[in-house]
């Protein structure tokens, strides 16, 4: 509020100067979404089927946060350029931290979004949009360009080479989505193996690895625990994405798997002077020692033997 | 713009969205029916699409390794549905948006029913059920005793009211349910005697129970959920019939023998979270958890047989106890915006693990008695990760990012041995410290190109496996390139891991290579393949007996050379008749390491698996009418095992459907 009218006219004199010199433009205006049906009608048309269509709809939203103009910005511009990308919020020339910056002014709200500036999607600059299609969305609940599996696999032909093995977790047979263990938005630092490793693998709510979310029968807590696999977890025998391998297991043998660690020498396992080697019973020469499982039946955890064997 | 390319984009879009796929099973049908805008009914538009139809198989080969891999049989099907009703200016009565789609609903092996539905404002409730029938041969495993048929079937519900409003409520509740029969052994007359298969009948269940409220006060939100997750298994394990065991030079017999272990278990979880994102220059969200394991159990078995030395065996095992798992993790996550195009984070994690209990031990074995108190090993495991990650872009061309981590674990056990009735504890302990920097930078060359290079190295004192991560190296590369009309992608990666201690190394090496391209010359016709090599290899210091005597100093090879290769063509005749024809190969080429395998038989075996799994498919889809299709699929699938020919099979799919969309 300016009180005398020598200060009033000052003022008044500062900004005209100011807008002569183009040191002060009028800042762009919301228009409201209808306008917006003219040149984009068969995005409006069907736009009542997409989650956005909220925030046109539901009273007491600022403009900044409602229908087209609440991502895109005032578009009072656009318009009057008759189209100008340039002159609204286009996703298509944002930088993928702004772009983040835009979809978190709303989306912040989820806890499983909360790691979303340090996961490795974001480092590696794919923004929402890599995945998000928010006018022509293949899945009506998240919005994705694509079915998730093949999202994923857009970058990572090599996940997908993983799931064409004959074990697999059933991703594309449509069973599971790589969400079901997987955060793409960034996970926690895991409380198994070391923390820092692996990066977007979600925990479950009893701070379990997620394969425990389904295996219930491997997660104990058990009288006589496998320190494997509760310290480095389920990854350290299996390949969770896919394995020529029955079981999943990382080695076509189970016994080359077990000897690998229980070979006996210094430096490993929680008494950290070696993993016991298998005992002089046991020849290797005879297949049943080479079936380990065959008798440590309970490998993942015994309330009844601690050698697993019931 | 006009309506005709506008509509053409539309169905370009379509089309894209349609190539790139993954190698699935060949129904349900991708191709659209057309552009749908659904029916209109007061004040909500109706869009549906179903699709009914029957499946067939036919096998040659092993059947189970099939069933394994495969599993599709013959029947009727609701092969896919999608259903969604929209409230047209946002103000429905009882919904504003409900959505469901199916799949496989009949008898498929893998179905899925998700539904949502929700009022602006008001509430949300989805669900998501899901079952898959699952048989698992593993006769490369335990001699094949370790079958399984079994059918897991899941269901999550989640409801939140007040969905956009300051403060939200949460509930939910998650079922998770095993079923059916399988295979299991047990050891007779005592854990060193033969080995005997018994049945079992599987029966495992898990039910969570979940609510919770998020407040935001002060640009802050608070977010409490509060856990209650029950669960047991009633699984019981039989050989009602006379057995003579896999050893046949073993003259112990089994008579009969049953065992059971019902457990119930609880896992009440609290979690609680702050944060606060708004993106201008810093963020902060913090959480904290606990969870408190807890399981109670009871193993009881008893057999009766004959001992190898002919006489009459009796044993019964009682186990009961209770084990306590407690959790305890903390998550502090920082975020400053020095710049418009920087971002730097600073995550540190903390989590506590223990494991222990009680429990008490009786063996009766014919006429001694043994009565012990079991030896619970105590488990504890305390680990402090900090990442700090940091990215900026230079210029719109190109970006640059660098982190480092470090993580600090202390593993505690505690092993008691009982000898003469004198406990003898063993406790220890040990550190693990990993250290690693990771740095990579991106470039935009051009529009829609993509180059990105990135680098990790750590380091690692005392892992606590042989074959964990210790010294080592990753590398990557990526490219991407994408028009409206081409899409072509290439990576490659490198990871080796080093474990060198006195007397055993370990060293592991993957190398993987994938080049993928699509390319949608017109809105007719489009192309997609995809190629991929995946080389893995590893050498590790082993030790083991042989008829008694000890072999030190070997080394364990495998080796595998994974070639995997997907095609699919797609082409379509006047918007009328859709042809989609798909081609995935998997090739694992085996080979023979570099390195001297311990001269066993056994150990030449596993050094590497050669096998082909194949699987052709084609698809004819014709639309008949503005919202009807006939669709008809092929599909193939061969798998052949170089060195084990038993579990070899070649299969035939197919489905005939009509699609229905309005």
């Amino acid at each position: 509020m300016v009180g005398s009218p020598g200060l009033r006219f000052l003022v008044s004199l500062h900004l005209f100067l100011a807008v002569q010199a183009g040191v002060l433009k009028a800042a762009p205006s919301f228009v409201g979404s209808a306008a917006c049906r003219t040149c984009h009608p068969n995005i409006v048309v069907d736009f009542f089927r997409n989650p956005h269509y909220k925030t046109q709809t539901m009273e007491g939203q600022p403009p900044e946060r409602a229908g087209c103009e609440g991502c895109h910005g005032p578009a009072s511009e656009h318009v009057a350029s008759r189209g100008d990308k340039t002159k609204l919020v286009a996703f298509s020339l944002l930088q993928p931290k702004q772009v983040l910056d835009n979809c978190l002014r709303c989306h912040a709200e989820s806890l499983g979004r909360a790691q979303i500036r340090r996961s490795s999607h974001s480092l590696a600059q794919v923004a929402c949009n890599a995945c998000h299609s928010i006018h022509k969305p293949r899945t009506p609940k998240s919005l994705l360009a694509r079915e998730q599996r093949d999202v994923c696999y857009g970058c990572h032909a090599n996940v997908r080479a993983q799931f064409a093995q004959p074990f697999k977790h059933r991703v594309n047979e449509g069973f599971m989505n790589c969400s079901d263990c997987h955060n793409p938005h960034g996970a926690q630092a895991a409380n198994w193996a070391t923390g820092a490793r692996p990066r977007m693998v979600d925990a479950g709510l009893g701070n379990e690895e997620p394969c425990l979310k389904c295996h219930t029968d491997k997660r104990g807590p058990f009288a006589y625990e496998h320190p494997a696999t509760r310290v480095d977890g389920c990854a350290a025998c299996h390949q969770p994405h896919g394995s020529a391998h029955a079981r999943m297991l990382k080695r076509p043998a189970v016994f080359t798997l077990c000897l690998e660690c229980h070979n006996g020498l210094a430096n490993f396992g929680t008494e950290g002077d070696g993993i016991r080697t298998t005992p002089g019973s046991h020849n290797l020469a005879d297949s049943r020692f080479r079936n380990c499982t065959v008798c440590h039946m309970r490998i993942h955890g015994s309330n009844a033997s601690e050698k697993f064997l019931r | 713009m006009s309506e005709k390319p506008m509509k053409k984009i539309l169905l370009l879009a379509s089309f894209a969205a349609a190539v790139l796929l993954a190698q699935q099973p060949v129904a349900p049908t991708n191709e659209p029916v057309g552009e749908a805008r659904g029916r209109t009914f007061g004040n909500y538009n109706l869009l549906q699409s179903w699709e009914l139809g029957y499946r067939f198989h036919s096998v040659g080969g092993s059947q189970p390794k099939y069933r394994s891999d495969v599993n599709f049989g013959n029947g009727l099907r609701l092969l896919g549905s999608r259903l969604s009703m929209n409230s047209r200016d946002g103000h429905g009565g009882l919904f504003d948006e409900l959505v469901l789609s199916t799949q496989g609903l009949g008898d498929d092996p893998y179905e899925f029913a998700s539904f949502r539905m929700a009022k602006n404002k008001l509430y949300r409730y989805d669900l998501l059920w899901r079952s898959n029938e699952y048989y698992n041969p593993s006769d490369p495993i335990a001699f094949g005793l370790h079958r399984m048929d079994t059918v897991r079937r899941m269901q999550d519900h989640d409801f939140t009211l007040f969905p956009q409003s300051r403060i939200r409520f949460f509930g939910g509740f998650s079922r998770n349910r095993q079923q059916g029969a399988a295979l299991s052994s047990a050891l007779f007359p005592d854990l060193l005697g033969d080995v005997y298969p018994v049945f079992s009948d599987v029966s495992r269940t898990q039910n969570e129970f979940r609510f919770g409220n998020e407040v935001r006060v002060a640009g802050m939100r608070i977010n409490w959920l509060q856990v209650f997750e029950k669960w047991r298994e009633e699984s019981r394990n039989n050989q009602p019939a006379r057995s003579p065991g896999l050893d046949p030079t073993d003259r112990a017999v089994l008579d009969s023998l049953a065992n059971h272990e019902p457990y119930r278990g609880t896992t009440p979880s609290f979690r609680l979270s702050l944060f606060r994102e708004t993106g201008e220059h810093w963020a902060v969200n913090g959480r904290f958890t606990y969870s408190s394991g807890r399981r109670n159990f009871v193993f009881d078995e008893s057999a009766i047989g004959v001992s190898r030395f002919g006489a009459a065996s009796n044993r019964q095992v009682a186990v009961s106890g209770d084990a306590r798992r407690p959790v305890a993790t903390g998550h502090l996550t920082f975020s400053v915006f020095p710049g418009k195009n920087w971002t730097i984070t600073n995550h540190t994690g903390y989590h506590s693990t223990r494991i222990d209990g009680l429990a008490s031990y009786r063996e009766v074995e014919n006429a001694s008695l043994v009565f012990s108190s079991a030896d619970f090993n105590y488990l504890g495991i305390r680990n402090l990760t900090n990442t700090t990650d940091a990215s900026w872009q230079i210029r719109p061309w190109i970006a640059v990012h660098g982190g480092y981590r470090f993580s600090d674990r202390e593993i505690r056990s505690r092993q008691v041995q009982t000898i003469d009735d004198y406990p003898y504890s063993l406790e220890s302990s040990q550190n693990n410290r990993l250290q690693a920097g990771a740095a990579g930078f991106r470039l935009k060359p051009a529009k829609g190109t993509t180059l990105a290079f990135d680098g990790e190295l750590g380091r690692q004192s005392r892992p606590f496996a042989a074959t964990a991560e210790k010294d080592y190296h990753g590398l990557s590369a990526r490219f991407q390139h994408r028009t409206n009309a081409v899409s072509l992608s290439a990576m490659a990666r490198i990871f080796y891991n080093f474990n060198t201690v006195s007397l055993s190394v370990h060293s592991s090496k993957s190398r993987q290579y994938s080049f993928d391209g699509s390319w949608l010359p017109s809105d007719w016709f489009s192309v997609d393949a995809g190629y991929a090599y995946l080389h893995a290899d590893t050498a590790t210091g082993i030790q083991y007996f042989l008829a008694g005597a000890l072999n030190s100093g070997q080394t364990s090879l495998w080796l595998s050379n994974l070639h995997s290769a997907n095609l699919g063509v797609r082409t379509s005749f006047r918007q009328r008749a859709d042809f989609y024809a798909g081609l995935s190969l998997t090739r694992d080429a085996g080979g023979q390491s570099g390195g001297a395998a311990p001269p066993l038989a056994g150990f030449l075996a596993a050094q590497s698996y050669p096998m082909t799994y194949l699987s052709p498919s084609a698809r004819l889809s014709l639309r008949m009418h503005s919202k009807l299709r006939w669709n008809a699929g092929w599909q193939y699938y061969g798998y052949r095992e170089d060195r084990f020919p038993a579990q070899n099979y070649r299969a035939h799919t197919g489905f005939t459907s009509l699609l229905w969309t309005f």
